[in-house]
């Protein structure tokens, strides 16, 4: 299973697992400077502008000298802040979602270390990140950032909930050699060699792609971050390198999770080619799923405005939560009874249908507005 | 929902039309043609020499006070064997830039057709370090036309 680094056996465990996670640090800091670059620019397309154009040649050396200003830009810590809590909360933050990374599948056999409960460690480690902005909105001794954490913690745990059960609905109709259900995320890919399991489970997907995007905190869910409201939410007495350190746990939380839907329902590296087109293939695969989904975030950005902090939390409670307890509950079902899997898809059909019609009503429904109370002026 | 649905497709059909940014110290906008920039002084080619007489119609009119004159004898006049019909012509002419409000009543009450705002990009990229240099002088105010640098509309009168 787990084979050697490069080829080589025999590496020393600790010399091993140094580089490994070395190669990840180094593959992410890349990656979340292309991503930035990457959203200015399509961002700037969508509004039909040209983004960042200035720096290098199209611009691509922009997030280069950005991370540069940044490193060079005075630590500051509040006066009233709690220094230890103030200075640990950035880890917290950035920690998990590395650590997230072992566990995804790139290609085939090609992860850093392949854990057989490998979707359950990805979301369990992902979702610590809360701890570290309540931590870093409560040390900041500021009221924005305060307020920022709690919204940050209400969001995370209400999204946190269809997040995983939607993947768990995937992944208890995964068929291995023995019988239904699958935690390893390199056999949930493996699996979807031919039919990428978002044909089977589109229901699953929705949920999963709506919780995605409020677990990321982005457009229309930014509502911990809203400049407008809370100037930046828990990060607002951050600056230089540790800010840019949450900005990095921002866009690795992005990648990761586009990494992780890309397995889980898109096929990763799977389909459409199989195990045996080799690592090249497979790894750009893995990758163009996943950016299809950065992409699509990114698009979703640019056209949604903010929603309301109610409208948040009841889309999350009354709507994708019991969706995806209804949608475990009749996956159970027909796995019970070993229904074909056509019936899978009718029931994540009618499921879907039935989530467009609920938002629907909830936009297009007319609002009752209260009566005046007695005595309150009348102004026309 | 399908308000959703069609704002999405609003934003697609943005991102695949082409963007309207012009980079612009490498590329210029065209100005419209009666494009207001700061008042030159224009030459007369037929006679090589500037239109203005040095009458201080400008000078009064200008609200800010921006513009300073000096007026001499023409030496190309006819009478003293020239070819000009000009008897008064230009001797020093400033304008502070930096004053100029850009109001084109010099330009309208220019009883010669003398002075003329600059409608070419050159007349908008001015900027210098010293506040001194925005204080053109009567070279550096005709320079423009002579070269024949202007656009239409200013050149034909």
């Amino acid at each position: 299973m787990n084979v050697g680094l490069f080829g080589i056996e025999n590496v020393n465990i600790w010399v091993d697992a140094v580089i490994r996670l070395q190669l990840i640090v180094i593959l992410m800091t890349v990656v979340v400077m292309g991503l930035i670059y990457g959203e200015r620019k399509i961002i700037g397309r969508f509004q039909r502008r040209l983004g960042p154009m200035r720096t290098g040649p199209f611009g691509i050396l922009q997030s280069l000298a950005d991370a540069l200003k940044l490193v060079g830009k005075e630590d500051l810590r509040p006066r009233g802040a709690d220094p230890w809590v103030f200075e640990l909360a950035v880890y917290f933050v950035f920690v998990p979602v590395f650590m997230a990374f072992v566990a995804v599948p790139f290609a085939f056999d090609w992860n850093v270390r392949v854990l057989e409960l490998g979707l359950f460690y990805v979301v369990a480690i992902s979702s610590i990140n809360i701890v570290g902005w309540v931590m870093a909105g409560w040390a900041s001794d500021n009221r924005y950032a305060m307020l920022g954490a709690l919204r940050a913690a209400a969001q995370g745990i209400s999204y946190e909930l269809p997040l995983i059960l939607s993947l768990i609905a995937v992944s208890m109709v995964v068929s291995t050699d023995a019988g239904r259900g699958s935690l390893d995320l390199g056999v949930i890919v493996a699996e979807q060699g031919h039919i990428p399991y978002i044909v089977w489970q589109p229901l699953a997907f929705a949920i999963f792609y709506v919780a995605m995007l409020a677990e990321l905190n982005r457009t229309p869910f930014d509502i911990p971050v809203g400049e407008s409201e809370v100037v930046g939410g828990p990060f607002v007495e951050y600056s230089g390198i540790r800010w840019s350190m949450f900005f990095l746990a921002e866009y690795a939380g992005l990648f990761i999770l586009s990494l992780v839907g890309a397995a889980v329902f898109l096929g990763g590296w799977a389909w459409p080619l199989g195990e045996e087109v080799g690592p090249v293939w497979q790894l750009l695969l893995t990758a163009g799923k996943a950016l299809l989904l950065i992409f699509s975030v990114f698009w979703v950005r640019v056209t949604m405005p903010r929603m309301r902090i109610d409208q948040l939390m009841g889309f999350s409670w009354k709507v994708l939560l019991p969706m995806s307890f209804a949608l475990i509950l009749v996956n159970g079902l027909i796995l019970v009874y070993d229904w074909p899997d056509v019936v899978l898809l009718a029931s994540n059909v009618v499921g879907l249908i039935a989530l467009y019609l609920i938002i629907d009503r909830g936009i297009t429904r007319r609002r009752v507005r209260p009566p005046a109370r007695a005595g309150a002026a009348t102004t026309a | 929902m399908k308000g959703v649905l069609k704002s999405l497709g609003a934003t697609a059909n943005a991102f695949v039309r082409r963007p309207v940014t012009r980079q612009y110290p490498e590329m210029h906008r065209d100005l419209p043609e009666r494009d207001r920039a700061f008042p030159i002084l224009l030459w007369d080619d037929d006679i090589d020499e500037p239109y203005c007489t040095g009458c201080h119609a400008c000078e009064r009119a200008c609200p800010v006070e921006c513009m300073t004159v000096l007026m001499k004898d023409n030496p190309n006049h006819e009478s003293v064997g020239g070819d000009s019909r000009r008897r008064k012509i230009i001797d020093k002419f400033w304008i502070d830039y930096a004053r100029c409000m850009r109001c084109n009543i010099c330009v309208e009450v220019c009883n010669f057709e003398a002075i003329a705002m600059n409608n070419t990009w050159t007349g908008h990229e001015v900027s210098v370090y010293d506040r001194a240099d925005l204080v053109m002088d009567l070279p550096q105010l005709l320079a423009q036309h002579r070269a024949g640098e202007l656009d239409e509309w200013v050149a034909d009168i």
